[in-house]
């Protein structure tokens, strides 16, 4: 689904991504972890192209991005859906209004842009919009303004507006950063709930490993398909497994967990749950269960 | 008002183009004329501007209710203020020419009368402000009430008291440009006549004296602002430059002095002479009121008018001067230039202008209008697109919107109380303004005014100004009330 090849960008001068490969496939989803100024936010946006990348090849499903036409650009953004630290919303506005932006994208042509552009959506739109919020669990407020409500309540609603889009893909740089302990695994049962139920593919970036390893370990399903996991003692990896990805270039061998908090320059790639690949589960390290 | 429609609106506009052209290049031959009203009409704004002030002080003290001590000076103080802050500078300047003689003093006297109103507002404003903390403590201590004044609130509101009378000064050197008009004194007199006389070069090179004064003075006051409210003003650094500046305005305060031929004994004189007019202003006549109310509803109308092809204008003209939408500078820089220009210089300036290029009447009135705010919306709607929080962009941007989606979804809803606010500030003040284009003979009820005086039928003066007054606070008031709602 996402493939990023050899992948360089500098600011200023200081190497941020130093030749990172990276390949999550359809259905995955993947939590980036890594101490902060690792340069997990500048990756996820390369996806999206709010970054662009000095040199390297990034391509969603099966097409390479091409950062320099606005158009193409555009195209490949309808299908990723993107989620944000500070939820990034429309304050003074509806629930239900940011919810239909994440349409626009696809309204975008015709009488369908027209509408959209003045203001009005079909009443199939607006339905599907109600839907949504009932999946996120904030129906009742959809007719309520964003500012009046709380962390979690504004990210459910930035999730809405994601779907909303129809994506493959979802992006989340730090979805829970900013959200109180409970609220955040709810959010992020939430962000798992979408991958399982509508195979959309998920990457999300968390910043710290702790929260990683408490919420992805609890809300796994212990009864997803991937059987071959389910070894029913082993409290994280039984169906999770991790590896970290170097900056300097590939994914590298398991580590132990102390390893993670030792970490300076490195991006953890944390795969809580297998659905369609299972070749990462064979190097699973015998060291890393004894260290949880 | 009814042809009104954009065909007359862009022949309005094209023929004042052709207008503008024929002013090129500005002549500046016999210069020798121009400095001296060039430092009068300095010398009106400044005066204006310190007489305003002295009396603004106790004034703004006894119309903010935590100073004022006695409730029903309060409210007289109060009401007084109101009153004044309702006549329009030009008009006062009217007033006081037909009563007391052409001249700067009359001009001096006008700026100083709408500055108390004015700066009265924004003292009281300021005083209620305050801490109240600090009060209580001296007042613990037995102080008595001035002394509460002077120890207590007095430091708290002296910077922003030094901002207002900026923003006065800044503004009085503006209107000094044109009370000329009604023979008041200062640079408006020989636009006046240059203009009539169809010396459009000669006007130019007027207008470009006048904006290069009100582009220092605007500059100057602009940067002593941002000092005082960052608390820099005087600080280690800028000694040096700011005390300059300060001896610089002083200098020219002073030496201005010398351009107002001011003669106590003739100022002594006149004074029985205003309370003559005023006497034979009463009682109003109020025979032609039906008529008057039907002008007066014109005068309204052009108001609505011109806000409104302002507010069409100002919004791409907004977009386009705003750094995060335009992205590259020679655009919003020059835009940003554009709507200055058109916000600094004094709407009677370009009356002129439109009444020689389109003729008279409320047409060139809402012309004027509409040009004129165009430069203050565009201005403000594009600091507050420029505040526009850019994370909903950025995430609307995600979706894959277009551009034009991506503004109407994000940015707009943004921006739109905002832009509301602004609009009915400005719509109240194009009333007033409104109301006065008619001096010149750009339309409205100021025509009637001006006509009565002349004709010394100051009886219907007085109706006349009652229903300006009445108009103006009603709008006032409304408008307010609004402003509250929408934000
Ligand atoms: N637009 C930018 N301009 C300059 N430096 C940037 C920019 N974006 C990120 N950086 C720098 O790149 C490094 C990595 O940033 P980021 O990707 O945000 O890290 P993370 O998300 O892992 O905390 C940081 O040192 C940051 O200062
Ligand atoms: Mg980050």
């Amino acid at each position: 689904m996402v493939r990023v090849e050899n992948m360089h960008k500098r600011f200023n001068g200081k190497a941020v991504l130093n030749g990172v490969n990276m390949s999550v496939h359809k259905g995955e989803a993947v939590a980036l972890i890594g101490p902060s100024g690792s340069g997990k936010t500048t990756l996820i946006r390369a996806i999206n192209g709010f970054v662009v990348p000095d040199s390297g090849k990034v391509t969603v499903g099966g097409k390479g991005i091409n950062y320099r036409n606005k158009e193409s650009l555009r195209q490949t953004r309808k299908k990723i859906g993107m989620i944000y630290q500070l939820f990034n919303l429309v304050e003074r506005t509806s629930v239900l209004e940011n919810v239909m932006a994440g349409a626009l994208g696809r309204l975008d042509r015709g009488v369908d842009f027209i509408s959209s552009t003045i203001g009005f959506f079909s009443r199939q739109e607006r339905g599907k919009a109600l839907e949504i919020l009932g999946f996120v669990d904030i129906a009742d407020k959809a007719y309520e303004r964003v500012d009046k409500l709380s962390g979690g309540q504004k990210q459910r609603v930035a999730i809405a507006r994601a779907l909303m889009q129809e994506p493959e893909l979802l992006l989340a740089d730090e979805p829970i950063a900013n959200l109180d302990p409970k609220t955040s695994s709810n959010i992020l049962e939430l962000l798992l709930k979408i991958n399982m139920e509508k195979g959309i593919t998920l990457i999300t970036v968390l910043h710290h490993l702790d929260s990683v390893m408490d919420n992805f370990g609890r809300c796994l399903p212990l009864k997803t398909e991937t059987s071959i996991l389910t070894a029913k003692h082993a409290p994280l990896p039984k169906n999770a497994s991790m590896t970290f990805m170097n900056l300097k270039g590939r994914l590298n061998a398991w580590q132990r967990k102390s390893a993670f908090y030792k970490a300076g320059n490195w991006i953890f790639r944390v795969v809580p749950f297998y659905r369609h690949s299972g070749h990462f589960l064979q190097d699973v390290p015998s060291g890393y269960r004894d260290a949880v | 008002m009814s042809h009104l429609d954009i065909g007359t609106l862009f022949e309005g506009f094209a023929s004042s183009i052709s207008l503008v052209r024929e002013m090129f290049p500005p002549d500046f031959a016999r210069w020798e004329k121009i400095p001296p009203l060039a430092m009068e009409t300095i010398a009106i704004g400044f005066w204006g501007t310190i007489l305003g002030m002295l009396i603004s002080f106790p004034l703004g003290f006894l119309s903010a209710k935590n100073t004022s001590g006695n409730i029903v000076l309060y409210n007289i103080s109060k009401g007084l203020v109101n009153f004044l802050r309702a006549i329009p500078d030009i008009l006062y300047a009217l007033l006081f020419v037909v009563s007391i003689g052409m001249g700067a003093v009359a001009g001096v006297l006008a700026l100083a009368f709408s500055t108390i109103g004015l700066l009265s507002k924004f003292y009281a404003e300021a005083v209620e402000s305050i801490d109240t903390k600090p009060v209580e403590a001296i007042e613990a201590t037995g102080g008595h009430s001035l002394s509460v004044i002077r120890h207590a609130v007095l430091p708290q509101v002296f910077p922003l008291f030094m901002g207002y009378n900026l923003y006065a000064l800044d503004h009085n050197i503006r209107a000094a440009m044109m009370l000329g008009l009604v023979g008041a004194g200062g640079l408006g007199v020989e636009l006046f006549f240059q203009m009539r006389s169809f010396n459009y070069q000669k006007a130019a090179a007027i207008i470009v004296i006048m904006f290069v004064i009100i582009t220092v003075i605007d500059r100057v006051s602009a940067y002593l602002r941002n000092r005082i409210i960052e608390g820099t003003f005087l600080n280690k650094q800028n000694r040096i430059k700011d005390f300059s500046l300060l001896s610089i305005i002083f200098i020219i305060t002073i030496l201005s002095l010398y351009f107002i031929p001011v003669s106590f004994k003739e100022i002594a004189h006149g004074m029985p002479r205003i309370w003559e007019f005023l006497n034979s202003m009463f009682p109003p006549d109020f025979s032609d009121i039906s008529s008057y109310v039907k002008l007066m509803a014109e005068t309204v109308g052009m108001g609505i008018s011109g806000t409104f092809i302002a507010v069409l204008i100002s919004v791409p003209m907004g977009m386009l001067s705003a750094r995060n939408m335009a992205h590259r500078p020679l655009i919003y820089n020059l835009m940003k230039e554009i709507a200055n220009f058109f916000r600094a210089m004094p709407e009677l300036m370009f009356a002129l202008i439109f009444v020689a290029a389109v003729g008279l009447g409320p047409f060139a009135g809402v012309l004027v209008i509409a040009i004129h705010t165009a430069g203050f919306l565009g201005k403000f709607y594009a600091e507050a697109i420029e505040n526009v929080d850019p994370k909903p962009v950025e995430a609307v941007e995600a979706t894959g919107a277009r551009f034009i989606q991506r503004i109407r979804h994000s940015v707009f809803p943004q921006v739109m109380p905002l832009f509301n606010s602004y609009n009915l500030y400005i719509l109240d003040r194009n009333i007033r303004a409104s109301t006065v284009m008619g001096i010149v003979g750009a339309g409205g009820i100021g025509f009637d005014l001006v006509m009565s005086m002349k004709l010394f039928e100051y009886q219907k003066t007085a109706t006349l100004i009652l229903i300006i007054l009445f108009t103006v606070m009603l709008v006032d008031w409304l408008s307010s009330y609004l402003r509250k709602k929408v934000v």
